[in-house]
């Protein structure tokens, strides 16, 4: 008997009892369904949560030479920019109230000097890139200096310092605090007062803090401030951890009930059916082709379930904004159909078992 | 039609007792069926008329003793093995003929392809003949329920015949017939029987009894 011919009679039989089929159907629909609609859209929420954990802002990790000793120099960046955990470090000056040059007693704005490379911290917009003291403009400063075009210059208050404006930028995250003024390049010489380093993962911050630290070699730790992300990541990986565990829970209370009420319409199927499963022994189906009977039989409803739900919980999810992962939704639909099958073979072992004889006799 | 004439059917000391039953039937039964003939089991209620046909189509195994094809004995093989044989060298007809109500009367017919191993396509043919030579050739895309029982028995006949098995088993088929339908049945039987089948019919009823060419009487 050749299981090619076997399963297309199952699935004509499977079309020919359209209610135990359809009972499956739908059970394996609710059940799909079910699960997209509540772990997939935690799922899609685990996803967002995670994708904004791991934004740049949640990877900084901020040192500070708050006694002024100057420790945080331009080789002293270069390496922290160099370590294998970090994506980018930059060292910012402490920002300086600059104006118009060319208007007196215009409206000031804090200037920032970088120390390092500039491209880790801004995005040049118009211009081009500064050299040793010049420096860039972002837009929203441009109108207060009184800016038509980011070209000019900017002077300190009492006009101690100055600098060529040669461009416009805009500040590449997590630095967006730079939008409000301008970028100047200082002397490489110069010490920065903060060392802002973005690490390439949350979970990597307190490698990275115990790097950077031991870089500095400073004896004294009440010379430094850090401000780490050591404790978002934590907290990351908690909330993940709560999001993925309460999933998984849950998408296995919803396949294991789904998959025990299949295994009931089974059961029935199997006793309604009994005389048409004896007819078959009869004429000469062995008890693995019974087997394979019932089990591919409620395979087809389990598939013909998954797949409404699968478009219908796709559809749903989108309009609220909540569509999973279509990875998601396709593992679903398989459990769903595995789920399926397996809760009728136990059903099918007993059909296949049961005395053919007694249903085919007529008292 | 031919048939495999090494394909004899026989029972030696057969005895069978269904479980938890203390009363054995048969009482050790040793038999030849003939090919080419019609023979009639019969024999008074409960003494296993019916009961020796499933254990001839081995669906019910002996207590002791064996059941024979071509000599060699096969009620002790592996459930696969026993199937096979019932696929390719049985044939049964019910004595409520016992098609499946979801499909066409075709469909019911060329079934037993499905476990013998025939393609579809070869046995649709030989379907469509078998049904047209017992009157029921316009019915094929009926429904078991759109044909009356005299026509559902025939078509059940067909089916048994489908695969062209040398041994064809009988329970009761005039069982649910009036006269005119009993002899149709019967006579398709017959014909079967003549083109060289080996025909085991159960039956009590004198009409069958009187047109079998050999009686065990259990």
């Amino acid at each position: 008997m050749k299981v090619g011919v076997l399963v297309r009679e199952a699935v004509r039989s499977a079309t020919a009892s359209r209610v135990p089929t359809t009972l499956v159907a739908v059970l394996v629909a609710a059940m799909c369904l079910t699960t997209v609609l509540t772990v997939g859209r935690a799922a899609a929420a685990q996803q967002q949560v995670q994708h904004r954990l791991e934004e740049a802002g949640s990877r900084l990790l901020e040192v500070a030479d708050v006694r002024g000793h100057g420790f945080l120099t331009s080789s002293v960046i270069d390496q922290a920019g160099g370590l294998s955990t970090v994506e980018r470090a930059v060292g910012l000056a402490v920002p300086r109230d600059v104006t118009n040059a060319a208007v007196a007693g215009g409206h000031p704005v804090p200037a920032w000097g970088v120390i390092g490379d500039l491209t880790d911290a801004v995005e040049l917009v118009s211009g081009r890139w500064p050299g040793p003291g010049e420096g860039l403009v972002a837009a929203g400063a441009q109108d207060r200096l009184g800016l038509d075009v980011p070209v000019g210059a900017v002077v300190t208050p009492h006009g101690a310092d100055g600098w060529a404006v040669v461009g416009s930028y805009r500040a590449r995250a997590p630095f967006t605090q730079l939008n409000a003024g301008l970028v100047v390049v200082t002397g490489s010489d110069t010490p920065a007062h903060t060392l802002e380093v973005v690490t390439t993962d949350a979970a990597m911050a307190d490698l990275t803090q115990a790097a950077v630290v031991s870089l500095l070699a400073r004896s004294d730790p009440a010379d430094l401030s850090i401000v780490s992300p050591t404790t978002l990541a934590d907290l990351q990986g908690a909330v993940v951890g709560d999001l993925a565990r309460y999933n998984r829970t849950l998408l296995l209370a919803v396949m294991a009930a789904g998959a025990v009420l299949v295994g009931v319409v089974a059961a029935a199927d199997v006793l309604v059916r009994r005389r048409d499963l004896g007819r078959r022994r009869a004429l000469g189906a062995p008890r693995w082709a019974i087997t394979v009977l019932v089990v591919v039989r409620a395979t087809c409803g389990g598939v013909l379930g998954a797949l409404v739900a699968s478009a219908l919980g796709l559809v749903l999810t989108s309009r609220v904004g909540q569509a999973p992962p279509l990875e998601f939704v396709a593992g679903t639909a398989i459990l769903g159909v595995m789920a399926a099958a397996v809760s009728s073979v136990l059903p099918a072992i007993v059909a296949a078992r049961q005395d053919p004889v007694r249903v085919l006799r007529t008292p | 039609m031919t048939s495999d004439p090494a394909a004899g059917l026989a029972v030696r000391d057969l005895t069978f007792a269904y479980p938890r039953s203390t009363e054995e039937l048969f009482g050790g039964l040793t038999h030849t069926f003939t090919p080419g003939a019609v023979t009639a089991v019969t024999g008074p209620s409960g003494r296993g008329k019916s009961t020796l046909l499933y254990v001839l189509g081995l669906m019910l195994r002996p207590r002791r003793g064996a059941v024979l094809f071509g000599g060699v004995r096969v009620d002790d093989r592996s459930d696969a093995h026993r199937s096979a044989v019932r696929a390719r060298q049985l044939g049964f007809v019910f004595q409520d003929a016992v098609l499946d109500p979801t499909r066409t009367v075709l469909d019911s017919v060329i079934e037993p392809a499905l476990y013998s191993g025939a393609r579809a396509t070869d046995v649709r043919v030989r379907a469509h003949t078998l049904l047209d030579e017992l009157g029921v050739g316009t019915r094929a895309e009926h429904r078991p329920g759109e044909i009356s029982g005299g026509q559902a028995q025939r078509v059940a006949i067909a089916r048994a015949l489908l695969v062209d098995p040398p041994v064809i088993l009988a329970d009761e088929p005039t069982g649910n017939l009036d006269h005119d339908n009993a002899a149709t049945v019967l006579d398709a039987l017959r014909r079967a029987a003549d083109s060289g089948r080996t025909v085991v019919i159960a039956t009590h009823d004198p009409f069958v009894l009187g047109r079998a060419d050999e009686v065990l009487a259990l």
